[in-house]
């Protein structure tokens, strides 16, 4: 064989390609991954989570990326599946190799996927899921170190909070609780009657009703033979609409206090005037109360444009921007991209992240992956379509810290 | 005694929305033995093409309830005549037993991914055309939409009935009804009429869509729990009989409405299902059914 290249070019090209090589890899952008479900009746929560990290993803790039690299976001849609979600998870690890998983907006698909994040080492900011179960599937002394994070409120956190709402501050006795007949409906439903019971206090009505349901007069009927004065909802949207709109076809007006999905758009467009009223906890409401707050809602609306000025579920969007700085500092603090030594930074963040839910001091340590703490989400409560902060107070004091 | 005039009133207006919709599983077995087994499909298909038309989703309004409601039986009737042009005609000329019930599944499920492409998946509300005021009824509440649905349910169930006595087209249909053969025979364009009959299947679910979309929800996937319930009323109340599909939506939707009250809202499905299956056990051709006897 001839060779092509005089003997002094081979060094010489060779080390033409390690710099290429090189260069290549200082601009290698970071991979992270991006999953929930945006088609479906959970998409008002997928597409405003996604918005939310895409949002914060291009600032970061704008500002010079992490440790001087572009995030590029790997998106996948997981239809609220959970065998969906188990492909993506695969895919995500195997395939495209990303340092970490923003995500989840189903307790099912997180309790299914996640396993795989977990077993690869690769950090999961699960950024909507709310179920108790979500964050303590991998836990000490069977796993070593727990590499499933979130940054939503948790129903445990929520059941107390709609509890305290309905038996301490507005005094109510009788209660019903109305829940769909999913996992989300019925995990939350349980943790709505320990909530009671600590407070002495037992449902007198209990229901159920299945997804599409279009007919609740037997569970309202119920509920108001046994002397209920106030609703308290696990469900979503759809759903939650029918049982306003039962209520007011009934002619039986009483106060509707549940979990967050009381603040999707699904149920407010859907009951009309007949939401009105309706509270639920917050972490987040599109209400421009502090500056970062102001700056996100602003960059929000001229970036996606919803309808009516609203943000399809401003929760999830908020949650969703965050997650991306919590993560980005993480990164920084780690000085690479190897998920055990993000994990460890996530643990020990010394950089106080100045998120829009809240200000991030030290959000999670080795054995507290729970980012959001009882104090720090607020009532919401339907008003004119839109949802405002249910007490002045926590207008005025809009930053409530871990 | 308001409590269960209040649970039968709601029982009858969900009854009725079943027989509206059951209506149109009889109408093709009584001339060609075959079911749209997309029917809530075609319920949705109707619901949906109203609310494009009369509510704001796709830029409009454009025309008013009232107005909406024919150009829907027209967009109804046409995906009849094509469900029954790619789905069943070539089952019945091969023969095929089974042919037309995957045809017609298949068939249903494309009209559902087509319209969470066109409208997407979430649910919409449909702006209804009466007060949302309940009315009270010696001391229960009922809402005007359903008394429409019932009226309107009941008045589709006369004009088919007319058409079918009255009417030479009518007659056709009936005589194709009760012997396909013979009425071929005495010249009778059997296929028009079947086709004809998916036509009238299609139209009376797209009719009922409207109908109850503002007092449901209205999105991609209202069909398919309509539908199934449907089926059961049709199968209860028998198949070949327009009597059967009204007593059965209401024993479907009293049963419903008063299980969940008096037993647990958890098994409200319950006796309806078990309804079914002592009418198949007992008289499979449903409480109203003619006995048909199979000839091989």
């Amino acid at each position: 064989m001839r060779n092509l290249f005089p003997k002094w070019a081979t060094p010489l090209l060779m080390t033409a390609l390690v710099a290429f090589s090189l260069s290549a890899a200082a601009a290698d952008p970071i991979k992270i991954g991006l999953s929930g479900p945006f088609t479906g009746g959970s998409s008002p929560m997928g597409i405003s989570m996604r918005d939310g990290v895409r949002l914060a993803a291009d600032e970061i790039n704008k500002a010079g990326g992490v440790l001087g690299r572009p995030i590029q976001l790997i998106e996948r849609d997981d239809e609220a599946k959970n065998e969906r979600g188990v492909q993506i998870a695969q895919e995500l690890v195997n395939k495209e190799k990303v340092v970490a998983d923003l995500g989840f907006i189903n307790t099912g698909v997180s309790l299914a996927s996640q396993r795989f994040y977990q077993e690869a080492k690769i950090p999961v900011l699960n950024n909507v899921s709310t179920g108790s179960a979500v964050t303590k599937q991998f836990l000490p002394p069977e796993f070593a170190d727990n590499y499933i994070f979130r940054t939503s409120a948790n129903d445990t956190i929520q059941s107390a909070m709609i509890v305290e709402e309905a038996i301490v501050k507005r005094k109510f006795t009788k209660v019903a609780i109305l829940a769909d007949s999913t996992n989300y409906g019925q995990l939350g439903r349980e943790d709505l009657e320990k909530a009671l019971a600590s407070r002495g206090v037992t449902a007198v009505a209990v229901e159920k009703f299945n997804i599409k349901d279009t007919d609740m007069t037997s569970q309202l009927l119920k509920a108001k033979e046994a002397g209920a004065q106030i609703i308290l909802t696990y469900a979503i949207g759809p759903e939650l609409a029918q049982i306003a709109n039962g209520m007011a076809k009934l002619g039986w007006k009483v106060p509707m206090v549940g979990s967050w999905t009381l603040s999707m758009g699904n149920f407010i467009d859907n009951a009309g005037a007949n939401s009105e009223g309706a509270r639920m906890p917050q972490t987040f409401i599109q209400e421009p109360n502090t500056p970062k707050r102001k700056a996100f809602i602003d960059a929000y609306l001229k970036a996606y444009n919803p309808a009516n000025g609203r943000i399809p579920s401003p929760v999830s969007a908020a949650q969703g921007y965050d997650s991306v700085y919590l993560l980005a500092a993480a990164i920084n603090q780690a000085g690479s991209t190897d998920g055990a030594k993000i994990r460890a930074a996530l643990e020990n963040l010394n950089k106080k992240v100045d998120g829009v839910v809240t200000s991030y001091d030290h959000p999670y340590t080795h054995d507290n992956h729970e980012a959001i703490a009882p104090n720090v989400p607020v009532i919401g409560e339907v008003k004119g379509g839109h949802v405002v902060y249910a007490y002045d107070e926590d207008k005025k004091n809009p930053v409530h810290i871990k | 005694m308001d409590i269960l005039l209040q649970l039968l009133l709601s029982g009858i207006a969900l009854g009725m929305i079943y027989a509206v919709i059951a209506f149109g599983y009889q109408s093709t077995f009584a001339t060609s033995g075959t079911l749209n087994f997309g029917q809530g499909d075609a319920l949705m298909l109707g619901a949906m093409a109203g609310l494009s038309l009369s509510g704001s989703i796709m830029g409009g309004p454009y025309v008013n309830y009232w107005l909406m409601v024919p150009l829907v039986l027209l967009i109804g009737a046409f995906q009849g005549v094509v469900v029954e042009f790619i789905g069943v005609r070539p089952a019945i000329k091969t023969k095929s037993e089974f042919g037309w019930i995957m045809s017609t599944i298949a068939l249903g499920i494309i009209f559902r991914n087509t319209a969470e492409n066109l409208w997407g998946r979430d649910d919409l509300p449909f702006p209804s055309p009466l007060p949302t005021e309940p009315l009270h009824i010696f001391g229960a509440n009922v809402l005007p939409m359903e008394l429409l649905v019932v009226g309107g349910a009941i008045l589709m169930m006369v004009l088919v009935e007319l058409f079918n006595r009255r009417t030479i087209y009518g007659k056709a249909v009936v005589a194709t009804a009760s012997d396909r053969d013979a009425a071929g025979l005495m010249g009778i364009n059997t296929g028009l009429v079947i086709t004809f009959s998916y036509a009238l299947s299609s139209m009376s679910a797209a009719f009922a869509g409207v109908l109850i979309a503002p007092i449901t929800l209205t999105g991609a996937s209202m069909g398919a729990v309509l539908g199934l319930k449907a089926f059961a009323v049709a199968i209860i109340g028998g198949l070949t009989s327009g009597m059967g599909v009204i007593v059965g939506g209401l024993l479907l939707g009293i049963a419903e409405t008063t299980t969940g009250f008096y037993i647990s809202t958890g098994y409200k499905d319950v006796p309806g299902l078990v309804l079914l299956l002592l009418v198949l056990a007992i008289k499979p051709s449903g409480l109203f059914g003619k006995k048909a006897i199979k000839k091989v």
